[in-house]
C-alpha cells in the first residue's frame, strides 16, 4: 500500500525499495509470510549479497533509514515508479523511465486526466500514469494477456492504487476500447505490434474536445505506417522522437606529470633521488563502456476538437496529394 | 463559462506552420506573426483549436485580419507536369527565378493565397521543371511555408510552452530542454501531494508552471517557488491560465527573504496556535506587506518539511543544497538541474562526502527527432543538445 501519497513508515504489506548499492536494488515486501514456489506459507526472508533480511523485522522503521544485515548494511526507500521500473519482475519488455517521462509531459497528463493505455504489459508506465493522474483522474489500462492482466491487477491492489486504474483483458486491435469509454480519454497510449490496427479505434475514445496520442515501436516500419494512418485520419503535429540516457559515473582520476626537464642537464646522480613523483588530480564524469542504444520510437500526435477535425483531414489530404507519387 | 471558448485576457498560442506565438489577447489587439501585422478581433468568442485565414486589409499592405474557416475550398493540388531524374543540368545562378522580389511582395499585399502565388514562382521558375519529384515537393512546401496564410488558435500547454521557449532561445529555460524537463518532473516523484520546494534562477516560469500543473487543480498540494530578484519570472506561469486556487498554491517568494524570515522569526510559526492569536490581536495594526505574508506561509510549510526539492540555477549548486537540504524530508528526493556537467560533479563530491545522501546519478540525454516519410525517413539534419540532471535520495 506504499505507491500513493508520502508516507514516513514502513506498514505491514507495503513494498518496499531495499538499496545496497547503486546497482543492488531491489523490492521486497514488509510481511511475515510468504508463498513459498509451492504454494506453501513460509517466513518471508529476503537473502541479499550481505546476508539475509528477515521481511517482518521491516514494520515500523521509517523510510529513509539504514537497515543492518549481518555482513553489511541497506537502505530502505519508500518505492516510486521510478524505483518500481528499476526493481519489478519482467513479464515482458518494459518500457523505461526516460521513455516514460517524455511520454507524460507530451501526452500532456496532469491529476484529472482520463488515460488510456494498450498493452499494459508488466505496468512499468502503469505506475507512473497512475502517479500523474491521481486521485481525480483514471487509467484504463488494456492486455489482451489473461495471466499478465491478473499479475497487474493484483499488483495495483498490493500497492493501494486499486481506486485509480481498471485493467481488463481485451486486443483493442480487433475490438477497440469498449463503449463505454467513448469520448472518454484526454489521451492514449499505444505499445503494440501493429498500433495501425488500433489508432482507427483511437478516435472513439479521444474526448470531443479532443487529445493526444502516443505510439511507442521499436522498428522503423511499424512508425511508417502508424504515421501514415495518423495523418489520414487528421491527426496533426505528428512527431516522432528517440531519448536515450547516459548515466555518468563521477571518478577523481590521479595522473603522473612527467618531468623532462632533467634530460637538458648532464647527469649527476642527483635526479631521482628524493624526487616525489608529481601527481594531478582530476575530476571526470566516466558514461559506461556500453548502453543501451536504442530503446523504441515514440510517435506522437494531436487529436483536434470535433469542430476542427474535417478542416484537419482536407489539410492533411491536401499535403500528401502535393506530394509526388511514390 | 466554455472553456473552450476564447476569452479576452487569456494567454494564446498563434501557430502558424511550424512557428508558434504567445500572445495575451487584448480587446482590439494586434500581433505581429513575422512580417505580417494580424488584428485578432476575429478570433473573440471562438474556440480553442479553430483555423483562421489571414486576409488582406484594403488600404494597409502589412495588416491583416483573421477570418475563421471551416473548410478548404481553395485547396488544390498544384499540377506538376514534368521532373528531371537528376540535378546535373541545375546551377545556383540566381537567375532562375523570373519574379522579382518586388513582384513577390505585390502578389502577397493583393491576395496572400499560398496555393496561388506558390503557382505564380513556379511557372516563373526556369529550373523547376528540371528538379526531380522530391526536390520539387521540398520547394512546394518551403514556399508554402512562407506563404501559407492559416493561423491556429491554441490553448497554452507546458508541452507547447517548454518547445516554443526553446526555440526561441535555450538560455531562456536557463537551457532546460523538453527531455530534460520531464525527467525533473518524473525524478522529483511530484504528484497531488505534499509540498515542494523549487529554487529557479530564471526559466520564464517555465519550471514552476510545470510543477503546478502536476499539483492539479483542487489539491492539498503546495509549491515553494523561491527566486533570486524581486519579481520571478512568471510568463509560463500567467500563460497556463491556471484557476486561482491552483495559482495561490505556488508560493512565490525571495530566497534571501524567505530564509532570513524563516531564521529570524522561528518561534512564531513553530507554534502555529500563537500566531493565530497574535493576528487577531493585530487587528488595529496596519497590515502586513504581501511579500511578508507569503514569506510567513511559506515558512510555516519548509518548517514541516518539503518532499521534493528542485534547483534548477545559474548559480553554483553546492552553496543552495547545503542551505535547502535541510528542509528535504528524509527518504525524499533532490533534483539539480545544470547546463554544464562540472558543477554537478562538484555537487556529485560534496554529497558523496557528508553522507545523507544516495542513489547519486548525473544524467543527461540524447533526443532527436525523425522526418517519417514513405521512402525517405531519417533522423532530422539538425539536434539541440539538453542539459544534466543530479538525482539523489535523502536519508533519514
Amino acid at each position: 500500500m506504499s505507491f500513493d501519497d508520502y508516507k514516513a513508515v514502513i506498514d505491514e504489506g507495503d513494498t518496499v525499495i531495499l538499496y545496497l548499492t547503486i546497482s543492488q536494488i531491489y523490492s521486497i515486501r514488509a510481511e511475515a509470510k510468504t508463498l513459498s514456489k509451492k504454494g506453501v506459507e513460509v517466513e518471508n526472508v529476503f537473502q541479499t549479497p550481505y546476508g539475509a533480511l528477515k521481511c517482518a523485522d521491516l514494520i515500523g522503521k521509517p523510510y529513509g533509514s539504514k537497515i543492518t544485515l549481518s555482513k553489511g548494511w541497506g537502505y530502505v526507500m519508500q518505492p516510486t515508479p521510478e524505483l518500481w521500473t528499476q526493481t519489478l519482475p519482467h513479464r515482458t519488455q518494459i518500457i523505461y523511465t526516460p521513455d516514460i517521462s517524455m511520454i507524460i509531459l507530451q501526452l500532456e497528463i496532469a491529476p484529472g486526466s482520463i488515460v488510456v493505455e494498450s498493452g499494459t504489459g508488466s505496468g512499468s508506465l502503469s505506475h507512473a500514469l497512475i502517479r500523474a493522474v491521481k486521485p481525480t483522474g483514471h487509467l484504463y489500462t488494456f492486455d489482451f494477456h489473461k495471466n499478465r492482466v491478473e499479475l497487474v491487477r493484483e499488483e495495483f491492489a498490493q500497492h493501494g492504487l486499486s481506486d485509480y486504474v481498471t485493467v481488463s483483458q481485451r486486443d483493442v486491435c480487433s475490438s477497440g476500447f469498449g463503449d463505454e469509454l467513448e469520448n472518454k480519454a484526454d489521451s492514449v497510449f499505444l505499445d503494440l505490434p501493429h498500433p495501425w490496427q488500433a489508432i482507427p479505434h483511437t478516435l472513439n475514445v479521444i474526448k470531443e474536445t479532443g487529445g493526444r496520442i502516443c505510439s511507442f515501436s521499436p522498428c522503423i516500419e511499424q512508425v511508417q505506417k502508424s504515421c501514415e494512418v495518423l495523418s489520414k485520419l487528421g491527426f496533426q503535429e505528428i512527431q516522432t522522437m528517440e531519448v536515450l540516457q547516459t548515466s555518468y559515473s563521477v571518478q577523481t582520476r590521479k595522473l603522473p606529470v612527467l618531468d623532462l626537464d632533467f634530460l637538458k642537464s648532464e647527469k649527476d646522480g642527483t635526479e631521482t633521488k628524493g624526487k616525489e613523483r608529481e601527481v594531478v588530480k582530476c575530476v571526470t564524469a566516466v558514461p559506461p563502456a556500453s548502453m543501451p542504444g536504442h530503446t523504441g520510437y515514440l510517435t506522437f500526435a494531436s487529436l483536434p476538437p470535433v469542430w476542427a477535425r474535417s478542416l484537419q483531414i482536407s489539410l492533411n489530404q491536401a499535403q500528401e496529394d502535393n506530394s509526388p507519387d511514390l | 463559462m466554455d472553456q473552450n471558448v476564447i476569452k479576452v485576457g487569456d494567454f494564446v498560442i498563434v501557430q502558424r506552420q511550424g512557428y508558434t506565438k504567445l500572445h495575451k489577447l487584448k480587446a482590439h489587439g494586434t500581433l505581429s506573426l513575422g512580417s505580417f501585422t494580424v488584428e485578432l478581433d476575429n478570433i473573440v468568442g471562438e474556440k480553442y483549436g479553430a483555423t483562421f485565414q489571414m486576409k488582406n486589409f484594403p488600404g494597409n499592405r502589412k495588416l491583416f485580419t483573421l477570418e475563421k474557416v471551416d473548410e478548404m475550398p481553395g485547396i488544390t493540388s498544384i499540377n506538376i507536369e514534368k521532373s528531371g531524374l537528376d540535378n546535373r543540368n541545375i546551377t545556383d545562378d540566381g537567375q532562375s527565378q523570373n519574379l522579382t522580389t518586388e513582384d513577390i511582395s505585390k502578389l502577397k499585399s493583393e491576395e496572400l493565397n499560398s496555393n496561388s502565388i506558390v503557382e505564380k514562382l513556379i511557372n516563373n521558375s526556369k529550373t523547376f521543371n528540371s528538379k526531380t519529384e522530391y526536390s520539387q515537393e521540398k520547394y512546394i512546401k518551403k514556399k508554402e511555408k512562407k506563404y501559407f496564410e492559416y493561423v491556429q488558435i491554441r490553448r497554452p500547454t507546458i508541452r507547447l510552452l517548454a518547445t516554443m521557449f526553446y526555440r526561441q532561445d535555450p538560455s531562456k529555460t536557463l537551457g532546460i530542454r523538453i527531455d530534460d524537463l520531464s525527467q525533473i518532473l518524473t525524478y522529483s516523484n511530484i504528484q497531488s501531494q505534499g509540498t515542494h520546494l523549487l529554487y529557479d534562477s530564471g526559466t520564464s516560469g517555465l519550471l514552476p508552471a510545470a510543477l503546478l500543473h502536476q499539483l492539479g487543480g483542487g489539491s492539498p498540494a503546495h509549491l515553494i517557488h523561491l527566486h533570486p530578484g524581486n519579481e520571478c519570472q512568471k510568463s509560463a506561469l500567467v500563460a497556463m491560465n491556471f484557476p486561482p486556487e491552483q495559482l495561490n498554491r505556488c508560493i512565490n517568494v525571495n530566497l534571501y527573504s524567505v530564509l532570513r524570515c524563516y531564521y529570524q522569526q522561528k518561534e512564531t510559526f513553530d507554534d502555529p496556535p500563537a500566531s493565530k492569536k497574535m493576528k487577531i490581536e493585530e487587528g488595529a495594526v496596519p497590515k502586513k506587506p504581501n511579500w511578508q505574508m507569503e514569506n510567513e506561509r511559506a515558512c510555516q510549510l519548509l518548517n514541516k518539511g518539503v518532499d521534493s526539492l528542485i534547483i534548477a540555477s545559474k548559480e553554483h549548486p553546492n552553496a543552495l543544497v547545503s542551505q535547502l537540504a535541510q528542509f528535504l524530508t528524509g527518504g525524499r528526493n533532490l533534483i539539480v538541474f545544470n547546463q554544464s556537467r562540472e558543477p554537478l560533479q562538484d555537487l556529485y563530491l560534496h554529497l558523496k562526502e557528508k553522507l545523507d545522501f544516495i542513489h547519486i546519478k548525473i544524467v543527461t540525454n540524447f533526443m532527436r527527432n525523425y522526418q517519417v516519410l514513405a521512402n525517405r525517413t531519417h533522423p532530422e539534419v539538425n539536434m539541440t543538445t539538453g542539459g544534466y540532471i543530479l538525482t539523489a535520495f535523502k536519508l533519514k
